[in-house]
């Protein structure tokens, strides 16, 4: 069995009368990707300054590799890092000069050239002379995931790590976690809004709703969850007979220029596609959306509000 | 403790330095323009008549004394105000510096800039005025321990409001410390000033530094009993912001680091 190296046990954070974080506990692997989801206010960057160490939790424990962090947090710091899509750096220095701070910061090995494989990597080379002042957003990212990467950090924690990033450079970023994941069996806990990033990166995901915990599994197991799935289809003959099945069926349909479509339970689709057949109504394409992590979040949000 | 992270925080801070206009103006700038506009008044009024060539110097040390008690106390208010100012401050907070070693990192700066700040208003002193501070002899090492360490008291102070209130307040980072200095005796000698202002005084530490700057240089000696019980209160003072400072940061940690702002 893989070792633990993040376990957090009945974690909760009050602020005076309103409880951010209520009582969640997790773990996560070694080697393991694990997403936190969430709608704004669920309480996933209180978790995240928690395991960081920058906000005290009212109750609860936080531990890496077995040790607690409130005892161990040099150790333990030294062998995490972290980085936020809205995080900065001081902007008067340059790439170069702050990359260099946190190397001593970290005390890292040969720093210089740890910078340089990484500015490579990030495709920030041409960018380390310059001041952080000067940069883009999505630059600024990208700087402060080679600082994330910096001292080979065991656990990693991103907040947002693409927020801000062109697609073809988030793209880069995903493939560097997944190699760096296979490499050296680097475990990550992160956040995202960018569902396809956490269905491509994450093995599992704790959805976290009102500050607790409101469901734990894969992305797939999460999409799978919502029964539905959507039936597109261009329909050339017997729109009129089709439309009045959807009725009877008690399914939702939407039709324009006749395009129709339909929201039918995974398990009645087969029957529904013999159905049309027999009643010989004719389309001339047809696709089946399958239900997606981003739409067990939207349902979640739908019943929040 | 760890040496390079310690020298990490310092390096941030020098780097920053080097290219900050504001940070060269607050150790260059006004400390030379202090002894600049204070030597001119006196050496004018030296002119009328009305001052001696020995109170011309006494009001020039004490320009450069007061300075330490300024520049160290600006120095490490300005510092952490940086990290807020740049919110690198939770970044900072998650890597495995210890406080000890930010406070170590934070003093080892502020000496720094008080050595390039000291050297430049002293040369400036000499040329000048001929005024050659290390007249003081001996007393100038001791004058410069006990006045820093009250800079840093006061600065380790701001800070810990600063951890607190944030930069709402950060005028304190240069302002603050003026609120002793008319209980300091800087400028005159004690005796000459209304009794409850004596009284007052005896809780400042600056203020035997100072009699005890213009002792030297009038009798060539000062009582040392006077500049211990400088340095003893100023143990005091220090021990009790260091304090402070721990105790505002367990306070800003439980409203979350990374919420100062």
């Amino acid at each position: 069995m893989p070792n633990l190296v993040l376990q957090v046990k009945s974690l909760t954070k009050t602020f005076k009368n309103f409880t951010a974080v209520d009582g969640i506990s997790f773990a996560v692997k070694e080697g393991e990707i694990v997403g936190l989801l969430g709608p704004n206010g669920a309480g996933k960057t209180t978790t995240i300054q928690m395991l960081l160490g920058l906000m005290t939790p009212t109750e609860g424990e936080i531990q890496y590799f077995g040790k607690s962090l409130v005892t161990h947090r040099e150790v333990i710091l030294k062998r995490i890092n972290h980085t936020s899509g809205y995080s900065r750096l001081p902007w008067r220095l340059s790439v170069w000069e702050n990359l260099d701070v946190y190397g001593h910061l970290y005390e890292v090995a040969n720093h210089h050239q740890k910078i340089r494989e990484l500015a490579q990597a990030f495709e920030i080379t041409d960018l380390l002379p310059r001041r952080v002042l000067d940069l883009s957003a999505g630059q600024t990212t990208r700087v402060l995931l080679v600082k994330a990467f910096l001292n080979d950090p065991e656990v990693l924690l991103l907040d947002e790590p693409t927020a801000s990033l062109d697609p073809d450079i988030a793209d880069k970023i995903r493939d560097y976690i997944i190699t760096e994941r296979k490499k050296r069996k680097l475990s990550i806990f992160m956040t995202s809004h960018n569902m396809q990033e956490v269905e491509e990166l994450c093995d599992r995901v704790i959805f976290l709703n009102r500050g607790q915990i409101l469901v734990e599994d894969t992305p797939e197991g999460l999409a799978r969850r919502n029964k539905e799935s959507e039936v597109q289809l261009m329909v050339k003959d017997g729109l009129k007979r089709l439309i009045q099945m959807a009725t009877e069926k008690k399914w939702n349909y939407s039709e324009k220029n006749r395009f129709i479509t339909l929201t039918i339970p995974e398990h009645e689709i087969a029957p529904f596609l013999n159905s049309i057949s027999k009643q010989s109504i004719k389309y001339a394409d047809i696709q089946i959306v399958r239900p997606s992590l981003e739409d067990f979040f939207l349902s979640v949000v739908e019943e929040k509000t | 403790m760890s040496k390079r992270r310690i020298w990490g925080l310092v390096l941030r801070h020098l780097y920053n330095f080097r290219r900050n206009y504001d940070r060269l103006v607050d150790t260059f700038y006004w400390p030379s323009l202090d002894v600049l506009v204070w030597g001119l008044t006196i050496f004018a009024l030296s002119r009328m008549g009305q001052t001696s060539p020995l109170q011309i110097k006494a009001i020039v040390f004490a320009v450069l004394l007061w300075n330490i008690v300024w520049r160290s106390q600006s120095e490490l208010a300005v510092s952490f105000l940086e990290e807020l100012w740049s919110e690198n401050i939770a970044n900072l907070m998650a890597t495995p510096l210890r406080k000890a070693e930010m406070i170590l990192g934070y003093l080892s700066l502020s000496l720094i800039k008080f050595c390039l700040s000291f050297t430049l208003t002293s040369v400036l002193a000499y040329v000048l005025y001929q005024v050659n501070v290390l007249e003081l002899g001996f007393y100038l090492l001791l004058f410069i321990i006990s006045l820093m360490m009250f800079g840093w008291a006061f600065g380790f102070l701001t800070i810990s409001l600063f951890l607190r209130f944030g930069t709402t307040i950060q005028t304190l980072a240069w302002a603050g410390i003026w609120v002793v200095m008319p209980f300091s005796a800087v400028y005159y000698s004690l005796s000459v000033l209304p009794v409850w202002v004596q009284q007052i005084s005896r809780f400042f530490p600056a203020a035997y530094i100072f009699e005890a700057m213009r002792s030297v240089l009038f009798t060539g000696s000062a009582r040392l009993d006077g500049v211990l019980v400088s340095i003893g209160i100023n143990l005091l003072l220090l021990s009790l912001s260091l304090l402070l400072f721990l105790r505002s940061f367990a306070v800003a940690h439980k409203n979350g680091i990374g919420h100062l702002k």
